[in-house]
């Protein structure tokens, strides 16, 4: 893991990539800062986090789109998957070398506050560090979500637009999930779909029709069955589901100073789905 | 010790390797010999672990390249048909990478990358970015790579390929050197860079194996000395196919006008497989005043040899894979090296279009080398 890490870090600075995220980041953030705090002559440095959340739409693709693309296009990840690294390894260390450069940033941003510290009595320092805490957990989020989409191509414009557009839909996603329809019969053919594509992936890796079926048939069974006898189990099904990916909407109790346990959870088992679904990625094209 | 059993690998609906058994010894030097697409690059794929077989094993001095993945790549250094460099390093930060992946300790590393170096003869470029070498440097560094560590088996996927002349050479003393101490396997399309490196020759085709030998004994009998000859003579042709059929022992497989105006070529061969024709051509010729212009043993190309091998119709598409390959190989590999006179007569009787066609497109094949 340490010398993929290493190599990776490497490539941040010796390419313009480490530079360009770090300026980007750090001047949005100073500019936020300077107009909401000091033109405005505003203490709040927690309104001006989660104004900048939104930024990570296109700063973590600078990140994270050329980690594992790039290495299938020259293909260097012949020397990485035949090496005696585990592909966990492989996978972790680049994910820490995006946080690291992440966090580089985030430790420059954190002059912003000392510095209204120099003018104020007493800085709200709990909820600073709570607002920051929430944004590097969306941060890092979104870095997961682009470690996935360039492990899918090997293509570097592709991943960097597709994380982008992920990342922009679960900007959105709370907004879209509330249009969703919640009636139980609409949640009903959602899951019916769901097990539809469950089943799906099944005969896509396995290739056995009659499993695959099998699958199908007897979840749709079970959901019909349900459906049947206790139809609530349905209610708003889509919306909860669509919410799951909403990273941004958990944001907001953050900022309202709100450290709860279970959005952290939610965010460190989103970061972990993730980088799970890049490992199987990665494992499962090489092991068929 | 490597052994890889009933290794199959399907894409689809095409099976790019087919139930592959082989095993190679400790220090031989061993080559994957085929035409392009004839799987050699999928079988050390799958040998190194780089992606999986369909079925099928391959274990690396005991170590199942699945099961053990981390312990039996351990024992692989592997160069790839395209070198796995990153052009924004230097050569010897890369190499340092690649020791640091696989875990070189840190005391043996300087004196081992030194080494490594001067057997590929890249020190001079240390200091070199990665992407301002040339393809052939960036070949040789590339082979460093694989040999960091000093891996117990060394593969190799067409090394030579796109090097100058000069540097071919090299890489073949590189190769040679390799073969004390490590296990070498390496694919190839050319037949006499095999033959030139390599203990042990196996042809694969099609995704199967249709012959493993060393190079000698496969040249030996794939060259069939001098039973087969290409002739030019001057004169018209009807004398000359008159004048052959006083000297029943030569056989004509085949004749043409040649290139050269007022001769025709000829392909002649011996009544039985392990006569020497010359003489009788020559006597037969000098006989009937016909000045030979030129006369050699017809060497078969590796097309041909592949076409022979897998008793294949060369005629086109539509003839691709018909049967040919199918049942038919084992015996064929078996006529081929135990008994040739067998697979001779065995083409003999089968007097079918088949046949006839294979020959003449030896014939041809050959024409275009004159």
């Amino acid at each position: 893991m340490i010398p993929i890490y290493k190599k990776e870090m490497r490539t941040y600075f010796t390419q313009m990539m480490g530079y360009l995220f770090l300026a980007f980041m750090i001047l949005l953030i100073g500019l936020f800062f300077t107009i909401m705090n000091l033109m405005f002559r505003d203490a709040n440095f927690q309104s001006v986090l989660s104004n900048t959340t939104m930024f990570f739409l296109f700063l973590v693709p600078i990140l994270t789109m050329r980690l594992f693309s790039e290495e299938a296009r020259h293909k260097t990840d012949q020397l990485l998957y035949t090496s005696p690294l585990s592909v966990t390894q492989i996978v972790l260390g680049k994910f820490l070398a995006a946080f690291t450069l992440f966090a580089i940033a985030t430790a420059i941003t954190v002059s912003f506050p000392l510095m209204l510290n120099i003018f104020a009595d007493s800085l709200p320092v709990s909820r600073i560090v709570g607002a920051y805490i929430g944004w590097i957990l969306v941060g890092v989020s979104c870095i997961a979500v682009g470690v996935f989409i360039s492990v899918l191509t090997d293509n570097q414009i592709i991943a960097a637009v597709g994380t982008f557009a992920a990342l922009f839909l679960m900007f959105l996603m709370e907004a879209f999930a509330m249009s969703m329809p919640t009636s139980n019969f609409a949640s009903f053919i959602f899951v019916g779909l769901i097990i539809l594509a469950v089943a799906g992936i099944w005969f896509n890796s396995t290739r056995n029709i009659l499993s695959s079926v099998v699958l199908a048939l007897l979840g749709i069974a079970v959901a019909i069955g349900l459906y049947l006898f206790n139809s609530s189990i349905f209610d708003g099904i889509i919306v909860r589901t669509l919410l799951w990916f909403s990273v941004y909407a958990r944001y907001d109790s953050f900022a309202a100073g709100i450290l709860s346990i279970s959005d952290v959870v939610y965010y460190v088992s989103f970061i972990v789905l993730f980088i799970y679904l890049s490992i199987n990625v990665i494992e499962k094209r090489r092991w068929r | 010790m490597i052994e890889v059993r009933n290794l199959t690998k399907v894409y689809g609906q095409h099976k790019a390797i087919d139930h592959i058994n082989f095993t190679v010894d400790d220090g031989e030097i061993v080559g994957f010999l085929g035409p392009n697409g004839a799987g050699k690059t999928t079988t050390m794929n799958i040998m190194t672990g780089f992606i999986a077989a369909t079925s099928g094993e391959v274990s690396i001095n005991g170590l199942d390249i699945v099961a053990d993945a981390q312990k039996a790549k351990a024992q692989i250094g592997y160069m790839p048909d395209t070198p796995p460099v990153y052009g924004d390093m230097r050569v010897d930060e890369y190499l340092n990478f690649v020791a640091d992946i696989k875990g070189v300790r840190r005391s043996l590393r300087k004196d081992m990358l030194a080494e490594i170096k001067r057997q590929v003869r890249i020190e001079d470029m240390s200091r070199r970015l990665i992407k301002n070498l040339s393809r052939g440097y960036r070949q040789r560094v590339g082979l460093a790579q694989a040999m960091v560590g000093y891996p117990k088996v060394i593969i190799m996927d067409e090394p030579t390929i796109g090097l100058d002349p000069k540097q071919i050479i090299e890489m073949r003393d590189v190769v040679k050197n390799l073969g004390n101490k490590h296990t070498v396997i390496l694919s190839s399309h050319i037949l006499q860079e095999v033959s030139a490196v390599c203990d042990r020759v196996m042809i694969i085709n099609r995704g199967k194996i249709v012959a493993s030998d060393t190079p000698e004994r496969l040249s030996a009998k794939l060259s069939r000395g001098n039973n087969r000859m290409q002739v030019r003579v001057k004169g018209e042709k009807s004398k000359i196919l008159k004048a052959l059929e006083e000297y029943p022992v030569i056989r004509n497989v085949e004749a043409k006008s040649a290139t050269e105006p007022g001769t025709i070529d000829l392909i002649l061969s011996g009544e039985k497989d392990d006569m020497d024709i010359r003489e009788f051509i020559f006597r037969c010729m000098c006989k009937n005043n016909l000045p030979i212009l030129l006369m050699k043993s017809t060497e078969l190309t590796l097309e041909e040899i592949f076409l022979q091998l897998t008793g294949d119709v060369r005629s086109g598409p539509a003839g691709y894979g018909q049967g040919a390959i199918t049942g038919k190989t084992d015996t064929m590999i078996d006529d081929f090296f135990e008994e040739p006179k067998e697979e001779e007569s065995e083409n003999e009787a089968s007097v079918s279009d088949a046949s006839q066609e294979d020959e003449s497109a030896g014939g041809e094949a050959h024409d275009t080398h004159i």
